[in-house]
């Protein structure tokens, strides 16, 4: 997977792309309005992917603790929806709290280390193998330990990434 | 191609099929284009006519009035020359394209003479930067010194200030351009054998020729300005690889593209037997040639000629009939495909072996620009859009690459 662009950029250049090269040559308003709205939803799913996460973990963690200080409150009402707020307590507000995703850009950042350090090493590894011998063929393992690692990403990258169309070239 | 299978809309496909299918669906996404840029030069120009006759606005005159001048220079004894039919065509990144016919006043007669005018994009969009004046010296030398079949070029503008980027005019040939009616039991599948072989006939008249005829002035020699040396083969091979390795840095707007990398450096440590170097088409795919009458009746899109390794051309046509779905390589039947017949023509015995070295290579080639461009975007050097579409259908080449280095797990 790309940490550049990552999703934010990517979103970006759809933003960016609607104001440049479409918006110019709207000659309806009501496309015109349409764009605009486009980018605003856009825009949104920009401002909210970095935190979406971290949102729904840090809500169902509180909303396990709500639903047992809500039931706390009612210790001294008796009746059937007391007994199902208390039931309710007694299931799901006693779920485990879920963990807090890594932050994106750490992950992103991690990620593209990991990436640099394998490119790095292609190269190193074909100055071995240009120089022969037993080295070579050490490094011939090598090279092919980091592109069995690589194959199952460009293929799955392939399959996730690509939609069904958009091909360079004539068609 | 492969064997590897992908769902789509919950049907598995083959990877083949899918691609195929991904390039149907980009004829809709450039005539989509074309018709948003039809848009525009409707409204620029108030045009009360039909969206295939709209002028192309540029720096003072509109295109139609610049054509004009441009034909009137050179048919000097034109008493008159009226422009008609012009319009853009879809398809393909590099140029801008537009039909039209002209029609001359000669004399008291009257002639109409069909045209392409092939621009360039806007700097910041090209992906290849190629020169429209070296294209028409060598299109010239091709008809002056072979019987190729190529499209006379009446000529280039290199001021930018006539057709608001440089461009150059050339004859619009006959024949047909779908070539996917060819196979797959198209319309025109009957004529596939005639065709091909004359295709691959071509070819090797143009991969035997000498270059010193075709490469004018030494242009071709290394038209992209990166250092390439075609004093020998192994001159133009390592030059070549030299420049590929080099332009990483330039191309790595993530370290995913490393593979890129990998097959540069694995190019220069298995380097195949050397061939007479050639003048390569460059582009040699099933899109750029028409056909009628079991003729090939041209070769398109020169743009990316250069001197070469002419197995350059064999790989690339091998690696876009995979990807267009087509078969060229697999005719003429009679003579066991299309790589038996050239060895038979030209005695040069290249082994696919060989070819999967050249495709390599030949992607490579386009890689460089084409990967470079997506990370001058990323890195917000411009804001082309184009440019960030493309990453999508790069992934498929990323894929491409690992069947050919051969990565333990590629789809076979």
């Amino acid at each position: 997977m790309n940490s550049t662009p990552g999703l934010d950029g990517l979103i970006e250049g759809v933003i960016v792309g609607i104001s440049n090269e479409l918006m110019p040559y709207l000659s309806n308003e009501k496309a015109q309005a349409t764009a605009a709205m486009m980018q605003s939803i856009l825009q949104a799913v920009r401002q909210i992917l970095p935190v979406y996460e971290t949102c729904l973990v840090q809500e169902h963690n509180d909303m396990t603790a709500t639903l047992r200080t809500a039931a706390e409150h009612l210790k001294a009402v008796a009746g059937p929806e007391a007994d199902r707020i208390r039931g309710r307590a007694a299931e799901l507000g006693q779920l485990a709290d879920l963990p807090v995703p890594e932050d994106r850009v750490v992950v992103e950042s991690a990620h593209t280390e990991l990436g640099r350090a394998l490119e790095a090493s292609i190269a190193d590894l074909d100055v071995l193998q240009r120089a022969g011998g037993v080295d070579a063929s050490a490094a011939d393992q090598a090279l092919m330990a980091i592109r069995a690692h690589l194959a199952p990403r460009y293929l799955r990258d392939f399959q996730l990434i690509s939609v069904g169309g958009g091909f360079l070239g004539r068609g | 191609m492969c064997d590897v299978e992908f769902a789509e809309g919950g049907v598995q496909i083959s990877l083949a099929t899918y691609l195929s299918r991904r390039s149907n669906f980009v004829q809709c996404v450039l005539l989509a284009t074309s018709t948003i840029f039809g848009e525009r030069l409707c409204s620029h120009n108030q045009c009360s006519s039909t969206s295939a006759n709209q002028p192309v606005p540029t720096k003072g005159l509109f295109v139609n009035d610049q054509l004009i001048r441009f034909l009137e220079k050179t048919f000097a004894d034109a008493d008159e020359v009226t422009i008609e039919a012009l319009a853009a065509i879809p398809g393909g990144f590099s140029r801008e394209t537009y039909r039209f016919d002209a029609r001359l006043s000669r004399g008291g007669r009257e002639e109409v003479l069909a045209f392409i005018l092939r621009k360039d994009p806007p700097k910041a969009a090209a992906l290849l930067h190629t020169s429209r004046q070296v294209e028409h010296d060598l299109i010239e030398a091709v008809r002056a010194h072979t019987n190729v079949p190529v499209s006379q070029s009446f000529g280039y503008e290199m001021d930018p200030d006539v057709f608001g980027e440089p461009a150059m005019v050339i004859q619009r040939m006959h024949g047909s351009g779908q070539t996917s009616n060819l196979f797959n039991d198209g319309v025109d599948a009957n004529q596939v054998d005639d065709v091909v072989r004359h295709l691959c006939e071509v070819m090797a008249e143009l991969h035997t020729t000498d270059i010193h005829k075709l490469n004018v002035g030494g242009q071709l020699s290394d038209p992209r300005g990166v250092g390439v040396d075609t004093s020998s083969w192994d001159a133009y091979m390592d030059s070549t690889i030299e420049y590929y390795i080099s332009s990483y840095p330039s191309m790595a707007y993530d370290p995913s593209a490393m593979i890129l990398l990998d097959a540069a450096l694995t190019l220069r440590r298995t380097k195949p037997r050397p061939l007479p170097l050639a003048l390569v088409h460059g582009d040699f795919n099933p899109a750029n040639f028409l056909y009628a009458d079991g003729k090939v009746t041209a070769l398109i899109d020169w743009e990316n000629s250069r001197v070469g390794d002419p197995r350059e051309d064999l790989g690339w046509m091998v690696a876009m009939d995979n990807m267009s779905n087509t078969a060229v390589m697999s005719h003429p039947r009679d003579e066991g495909g299309f790589l038996a017949y050239y060895n038979k023509l030209t005695g040069w015995d290249i082994t696919p072996e060989e070819l999967g070295y050249f495709i390599l290579f030949g992607t490579c080639n386009i890689a460089v620009p084409v990967t470079a461009a997506i990370k001058r975007r990323v890195s917000k050097e411009h804001e082309q859009f184009l440019h960030l579409y493309i990453l999508q259908p790069s992934m498929a080449t990323l894929v491409a690459f690992t069947q050919l280095l051969g990565y333990p797990g590629a789809p076979a």
